[in-house]
């Protein structure tokens, strides 16, 4: 084999893994949102400025952590914050919504309002410059003469690892059937007697908690920035309705499609035409499949 | 046990139900008849929370019940049993059976209820890793009846259990809804002109156009020769 | 509401608006502001009859509004169309756009017409900031900075005759409402309403939901796109600032306060908000999240905008004489 070919080959499994690892925590995004839209059918346009949130208050705890535990200690931390500020946001934002008119335009319209709020006051409060994280763990695993970050690694695992314990709680807690029966049922949920109101609102703490958890890890690969919540968002919604709204499985699927389609426009065009490339592939989509790629029609 | 005063139920701007007052004793089965669209199953529904506009009173053990939420109810030990049977599709016979047990109150019976249940339903044992969406029309009857039957309800509301079903099915779902009565259960059972249906009855309540237009034993039902021409089919 | 009370509070508006610039006339500030009121009067009204009367949920009003302003300006700059025409062609070609986004999109539940829409609007900015933007002559990142002002027999609507452009832009924000009053009130209005009530019952009319939704995409994407192409001429220079979420927000305060689907009521909407966000300049930085919260707080707390309140007002005065 030639050097070029050798070169070549290398460069692709860089690009395959940036893909992959972009995928599992994309996956783990979709998963909650396409769960909160199941569930709920509320439509969160602030999605990524929870990740954002999730980014942030990792970063805040670095000083705090250089003594204890690590990163252990951030998602034990930020974790269940986000959780209660999910649950909380939901009660006092969302379900007050619920009973008017057209309420998915409001809902819609409100998050929207709520991104802008949350991604300025970021601005403010840490101010325009990027932050950073420091890698989840140093180091590279050498195999021959490829060379593999510890941080992709753990990234891919810990994402994987969040979606099978999110499908852990989802189909053997009876909180997580009932999140399932309200996806299914939402009359029949109620006759058995499941506190919809609150499983609604424990829905969207689990994707805020979700999001927030995708938002730590990835934001050690890359940066923080204030004003990055509405690609992350938009992002989140495409690989969920290019997987089908309100389908696990789907939004698994197009997750890892569209990391590796991320990956290698990314490589070839440049990263400035992934959002381009993302868009044409749900507009094909939804044009021949209009339910998304697993969704029921 | 259960007496509802004055009720009046609303959806949008129509007034489904009239005045109503129905009382069922413990013990006891209750059968309101009545055609069809006429607001029977509003009058289960209200009963059971899952009607937005509703007023007048629901007394249910002393307590007035109204406007609680659907939860509260059932955790207090009443359930309703929809007559389109409002299954979950995607989960089996068994996940469906637990999910009926939700409500706190039903947890600590879940077990000994499930081998009632099993007992009474012996299909659904059979079957209990099937999905509710392959089951037939019957079975999922059962099933929904079953799944009532979990939450350890004292009052069960039964929307119209024949609904739809061949003569064989319903007399068979009529006999557990007597042998359910017998276990000491209360049941208020909604139908629209069975005639067999007057041998479970202790009382029976006939509703039309949104009012009570009769009340009495089955004796005086079977007697008066309104009903009998409109409802008993006779 | 009536067509005539509709006609009414426009023409109450529009008429107070007009006669302003004799007593604020000399403020080149205050009329700049009017001017940037007039402007986005329409855009919300557009938006308003897609998402108020025709129940579309699309989030790509901003987005037709650059691709107006950009055709236009690309026209005028790179290829020397007279402005009148560049405006003309630029409300053309961004109706076309809307219907390209409309094909696919229009059939879709409401959640993926929000997403298609807003998908618009978030891949414009890589577009028009990219190679392939630059090699159409949106000029990058830098975007279009000389575009000359609308030039009409000889004579220069330019923000140096700020008086004459006003009247111009009042006449332009006139004949758009008015399309709009017609359009809401005309058969197509009634049809949207019997969609909204009963999307079957409207189809067992005979009522074409797609037809109909395709349409007014069309129509409401051109005048969008006009009031873009004329608002880049106004103001001589484009980015692609304008497609931050801030300017979105905005707009959708305008609905928010007005009332969605209370035209006219999304004009009113312009107006206070436009001046409300002017009184909140000296916030600097904190505007953007007052502007933010506030969209939180009003969806919450004002269900049915200004408008749902004068109309309640006015209802509960006529009950109790």
């Amino acid at each position: 084999m030639s050097e070029d070919t050798l070169f070549l080959i290398y460069e692709l499994i860089d690009v395959i893994i940036s893909g992959l690892t972009n995928g599992s925590v994309y996956a783990l995004m979709a998963v909650g949102l396409t769960l909160v839209y199941g569930v709920t059918k509320a439509f969160n346009f602030a999605y990524g400025s929870f990740f954002n949130l999730g980014g942030y208050l990792a970063w805040l705890m670095i000083p705090v952590v250089g003594a204890v535990g690590g990163y252990v200690s951030i998602f034990i931390a930020v974790i269940p914050i986000m959780f209660i500020v999910g649950y909380g946001l939901e009660k006092s934002l969302v379900a007050p919504l619920r009973k008017r008119p057209e309420w998915e335009m409001k809902v819609m319209m409100m998050t929207l309002g709520l991104a802008l709020f949350m991604d300025n006051l970021y601005a403010v409060v840490f101010g325009g410059r990027v932050k950073s994280l420091p890698p989840i763990l140093e180091g590279t695993l050498d195999v021959g003469d490829l060379v593999f970050s510890y941080q992709d690694i753990m990234i891919f695992f810990l994402s994987i690892g969040g979606i099978l314990l999110f499908g852990w709680i989802l189909n053997n807690t009876r909180i997580g059937m009932a999140v399932q029966a309200v996806a299914q049922n939402p009359e029949g949920a109620k006759i058995v007697g499941i506190p919809e109101k609150r499983i609604f609102a424990a829905t969207f703490a689990i994707s805020t908690a979700m999001v927030g958890f995708g938002g730590i890890l990835l934001s050690q690969k890359y940066f923080i920035s204030p004003m990055s919540g509405g690609a992350i968002m938009v992002k989140s919604w495409v690989i969920t309705a290019f997987g089908g709204m309100g389908s696990i499985r789907g939004g698994l699927y197009a997750a890892f499609i569209i990391g590796m389609l991320e990956a290698f426009v990314g490589y070839t065009l440049g990263m400035s035409y992934s959002m381009i490339a993302l868009f044409i592939l749900l507009l094909t989509t939804l044009a021949l499949r209009p339910q998304g790629l697993m969704g029921r029609a | 046990m259960l007496t509802v005063t004055d009720l009046n139920a609303y959806y949008g701007q129509a007034q489904v139900l009239k005045q109503v007052s129905i009382t069922a004793d413990a013990g006891q089965v209750v059968v309101i008849l009545g055609p069809n669209g006429h607001g029977k199953s509003t009058l289960l529904k209200s009963i059971c929370g899952l009607v937005e506009r509703v007023v007048g009173a629901v007394i249910y053990q002393g307590e007035n019940i109204l406007g609680q939420p659907t939860d509260r109810i059932v955790n207090q030990g009443l359930i309703y049993i929809a007559e389109n049977r409002e299954l979950f599709p995607h989960m089996t016979v068994l996940e469906n059976l637990k999910l009926g047990a939700y409500a706190k109150s039903a947890r600590a019976h879940e077990k000994r209820n499930l081998e009632m249940v099993f007992d009474l339903f012996p299909r659904l044992a059979d079957r209990r890793n099937q999905l509710s969406s392959t089951m037939s029309g019957g079975e999922a009857r059962m099933l929904a009846v079953a799944r009532g039957l979990m939450s350890n309800a004292e009052l069960l509301c039964v929307d119209e259990p024949s609904l739809g079903l061949q003569p064989s099915l319903r007399f068979e779902i009529f006999s557990i809804i007597q042998k359910i009565n017998k276990q000491g259960k209360t049941v208020l059972l909604v139908e629209q002109n069975i005639p067999q249906i007057t041998e479970l009855a202790d009382r029976i309540y006939v509703i039309e156009e949104g009012r009570i237009s009769f009340e009495g034993s089955k004796e005086e039902a079977l007697s008066n020769e309104h009903l009998k021409e409109i409802f008993l089919g006779m | 509401m009536s067509w005539q009370r509709m006609a009414a509070i426009m023409g109450v508006v529009y008429g107070i608006v007009a006669i302003l610039p004799l007593f604020v006339g000399d403020i080149r500030f205050i009329m700049q502001i009017l001017i940037i009121c007039l402007i986005w009067a329409v855009v919300a009204s557009c938006w308003d009859v897609i998402m108020g009367f025709a129940g579309i949920f699309s989030f790509g009003q901003v987005a037709f509004f650059v691709i107006g302003a950009y055709t236009s300006g690309i026209f005028a700059v790179s290829w020397q169309v007279p402005a009148v025409l560049a405006i003309l062609m630029a409300g053309l070609f961004t109706a076309g756009m809307g219907v390209l986004v409309g094909l696919p999109c229009l059939k879709l539940a409401g959640p993926y017409v929000a997403l298609v829409t807003f998908g618009v609007h978030m891949t414009l900015m890589p577009l028009l900031r990219g190679d392939i933007g630059i090699a159409l002559g949106s000029g990058g990142s830098v975007g279009i900075l000389t575009i000359p002002p609308i030039t009409l027999f000889g004579y220069a609507f330019s923000s140096a005759n700020i008086i004459p452009t006003f009247y111009l832009t009042l006449a332009l924000a006139v004949t758009c409402s008015v399309v709009i009053l017609v359009v809401i009130n005309s058969y197509w209005g009634t049809a949207f309403l019997a969609l909204k009530d009963s999307e079957e019952f409207a189809v067992s009319l005979g009522i074409s939901a797609f037809k109909y939704k395709l349409m007014v995409f069309a129509l409401t994407s051109f005048l969008t796109g006009v009031v873009g192409a004329y608002y880049g001429h106004y103001i001589g220079m484009l980015s692609t600032r304008m497609l931050e979420l801030d300017l979105f927000v905005t707009l959708m305060v305008m609905l928010v306060v007005g009332g969605i689907g209370k035209f006219p009521g999304a004009i009113l909407g312009a107006f206070i908000t436009v001046t409300v966000n002017e009184l909140l300049a000296p916030l600097g930085s904190y505007r953007a999240v007052t502007m933010g919260a506030l969209v939180v707080i009003l969806v919450l707390l004002l269900p049915n905008g200004v408008m749902g309140f004068w109309l309640r007002r006015s209802k509960a005065g006529a009950t109790s004489t």
